[in-house]
């Protein structure tokens, strides 16, 4: 208990400092929400396999949980070519935090009032705001203290993310507005120290809008030292709100990523989540979606690659709380070295979700002796008037495919590389933007080399 | 172009080639027959090299250069060409990119020019039309959610893109309606020429009409047990295989 005891006491000992010296102009309900958080990390205390703590059991944090991370200072940043995580489009509405600060000069200013009227269908263009969460705290904005941590409770990493929360995004798109352009929300993490960053993000997309967020993780170097990304995102549509929502994951191989995504899903509204994890030493992904009303829907779709000693872990909970929603989820992982994979996906279909349409489908590809699997699909149903189909499949290349490329003239390193970039086009083509993909398209068929 | 002498081969641990001898010229179309189990599969896979079956004996050379030890990309680049009997499915892969991929690996091979995805775009509307094929099928997934015969004229294709010397065919007959059997054998027939040659695996005398063999064997258990013309096929349509056995064990 010692060890566990210092342990989780760094982080309070750091809390207790930033309660002091941080954020002093916070509203009342904040520094309260904070301090119930701090407090609920206090009494559950890191999820160490030891405690036999079910949704842990494929990963161990006990070397993250060892690390005493800091927050960062924050006194500027040193200049970074920003090339590498340009998106390929003339304009986008960007948000840039390096080591959990915002960096002002990497992100842009908000378009005028004229460029958005331009931009959406119908009148009710304004109020778009694609902002700093410190700022609109500060503003009082009633959407923060109505919307942050409704979602994001339970659980360690959750509560240390809210107990820290200070600056992230706030992402508001007003009913009936289509924002074109991506919204891109990025976090850099310079990697020269061992920081910890709790991004967090707000997204609350209106009646009938339409939108498309970006959230990148991101390292300047991929020696860095050890760091620690503790992220939380909640998102909440409105009925009849598109929102797509693409997650690019590529920490530096020391980092520790750990992210939790919720979202509530309304009625006719559809959420299309698309989680690329090309990076990280060991890293947990939650996402935790609500079908709350009828008609929702949510495609999720994953694609994580491991190499080296890397960890990757997905949770996923699909909960069909009323009836008439469906839920349709691919994920795939390419495994190779020594790297370990984890999913664990979790479908709910409750007493009175009639008519629910739930498909859910994991595949892995497993590319070396040493690379590990688990794969875990969960369907539990309690209505009976529904479609619900689950898979899970772990395999080799498929020698035969092999032997037909080879017979072709294709060598077997070349025939490899198709087979492997055809397992994976399923997942890039659910990027529906152009720009987007192709961005993430690159990306991955980089570190596929 | 083909000599193949005493072949054995063995697929984990069984042999299913005992002795195989069989030899195709330039210009030649030869028919192996033979019922279900006597190894026709197995002998067009161990030519284009299928590494799940193994040689443990004879000799099989192509061009006078000993294909045995060569690897499957190496055979297909010198001209060796397999029609699956099965053809694979790749979602993912687009079936022009695959097999641009491979048109350019052969080209590559023999230091001439590969094309760029405009060229070769053209060059396989042009092969579709040869083999009467909806040319909107390469732009899908490699087989994926093709009927039978969308499969057999997609082998056909990439035959006539790659334009292979010697053209090993693996039951293309299997699963065709006979206009399709009419519509692709005609392809076969027209892709034909005096630098090349045809091997049909076959169960059914059927095909033989459409493409016209010089010579055909009867493949029983591993062995050619006989061989000849036309005639041969009329026999084993009218006698069945049992005879060609009986006269084997007497």
């Amino acid at each position: 208990m010692a060890q566990r005891d210092s342990q989780e006491s760094h982080y309070l000992s750091t809390f207790a400092a930033f309660e002091q010296n941080g954020p002093s102009a916070s509203p009342d309900w904040l520094k309260a929400l904070r301090k119930q958080a701090i407090a609920n990390f206090e009494r559950d205390g890191f999820p160490t396999a030891r405690r036999g703590n079910e949704l842990w059991k494929y990963t161990d944090v006990r070397s993250l949980a060892s690390h005493a991370f800091t927050l960062s200072k924050g006194n500027g940043h040193e200049a970074i070519d920003f090339a590498p995580y340009d998106l390929p489009c003339p304009r986008v509405h960007q948000l840039v935090f390096v080591d959990g600060h915002y960096a002002a000069d990497l992100s842009t200013e908000p378009p005028s009032q004229a460029e958005h009227q331009a931009e959406t269908i119908g009148h009710r263009s304004e109020g778009l705001i694609v902002g700093r969460l410190s700022e609109a705290i500060q503003e009082r904005l009633p959407l923060v203290e109505q919307y942050l941590s409704q979602q994001a409770g339970a659980g360690a990493f959750a509560a240390l993310n809210t107990a820290f929360v200070e600056d992230g995004a706030l992402v508001y798109i007003p009913d009936g507005v289509a924002v074109h352009e991506p919204i891109y929300l990025l976090f850099i993490t310079t990697g020269h120290a061992s920081v910890v960053t709790h991004p967090r993000v707000l997204i609350i997309a209106g009646a009938d809008s339409k939108a498309t967020v970006i959230q990148g993780y991101e390292s300047l170097t991929a020696d860095a030292e050890p760091y620690f990304t503790n992220a939380v995102t909640e998102i909440v549509t409105r009925p009849g709100a598109v929102l797509r929502h693409y997650k690019l994951q590529r920490e530096a191989r020391n980092a520790y990523h750990v992210a939790a995504t919720h979202a509530t899903v309304g009625r006719d509204s559809m959420f299309a989540s698309v989680s690329l994890d090309l990076g990280g030493g060991l890293v947990r992904n939650d996402i935790s979606i609500t079908l709350a009303e009828v008609g929702a829907s949510v495609k999720l779709d994953g694609l994580y690659l491991g190499d080296g000693k890397r960890h990757i872990d997905n949770h996923t909970f699909v909960d069909h709380a009323v009836p008439g929603t469906s839920s349709d989820e691919v994920y795939k992982g390419i495994l190779t070295d020594a790297s370990h994979g984890v999913f664990v996906g979790r479908v709910l279909v409750r007493h009175d979700a009639q008519h629910t349409v739930a498909h859910q489908v994991n595949k892995n590809l497993v590319l070396s002796d040493d690379a590990e699997v688990d794969s875990q699909p969960m369907l539990e149903i309690f209505a009976d008037d529904v479609q619900c189909t689950h898979g899970a499949a772990i395999g080799r290349l498929d020698p035969n495919a092999v032997f037909y490329l080879n017979s072709r003239g294709l060598d077997t390193r070349e025939a490899q590389e198709l087979l492997v970039h055809g397992f994976v086009s399923e997942i890039l083509s659910a990027i529906v933007d152009d720009a987007v993909r192709q961005y993430t398209d690159d990306a991955v068929l980089t570190k596929l080399g | 172009m083909l000599e193949i002498t005493d072949l054995h081969a063995e697929v984990a641990g069984v042999e299913i080639l005992k002795g195989i001898n069989l030899r195709v010229d330039a210009g030649e179309v030869h028919a192996i027959m033979g019922p279900n189990g006597s190894g026709k599969s197995t002998l067009a896979n161990v030519i284009a090299g299928n590494p799940s079956y193994r040689v443990t004996a004879g000799t099989m050379e192509f061009e006078g250069e000993d294909l045995a030890t060569m690897a499957p990309e190496e055979r297909a680049r010198r001209g060796v060409f397999l029609s699956f009997q099965h053809p694979v499915e790749i979602p993912g892969l687009r079936m022009d990119h695959f097999i641009r991929a491979g048109y350019n690996a052969v080209m590559k091979s023999r230091d001439e020019d590969q094309l760029d995805p405009l060229k070769f775009d053209r060059l396989i509307r042009a092969k579709a039309k040869v083999v009467e094929m909806d040319a909107t099928l390469t732009k899908r997934a490699v087989n994926e959610g093709f009927s039978g015969g969308e499969k057999k004229r997609n082998e056909i294709l990439q035959m006539a893109v790659l334009e292979p010397k010697l053209r090993i065919l693996d039951e293309i007959d299997s699963g065709l309606d006979v206009d399709a059997l009419r519509s692709v054998s005609a392809s076969v027939n027209e892709l034909m020429g005096p630098d090349k040659a045809t091997l049909l695996v076959t169960h059914y005398e059927r095909l033989l009409t459409y493409i016209v063999p010089n010579q055909i064997h009867i493949l029983m258990d591993g062995r050619i047990v006989a061989s000849g013309g036309k005639e041969l096929a009329r026999e084993i349509e009218a006698k069945g295989y049992d005879w060609l056995a009986e006269q084997q064990s007497a």
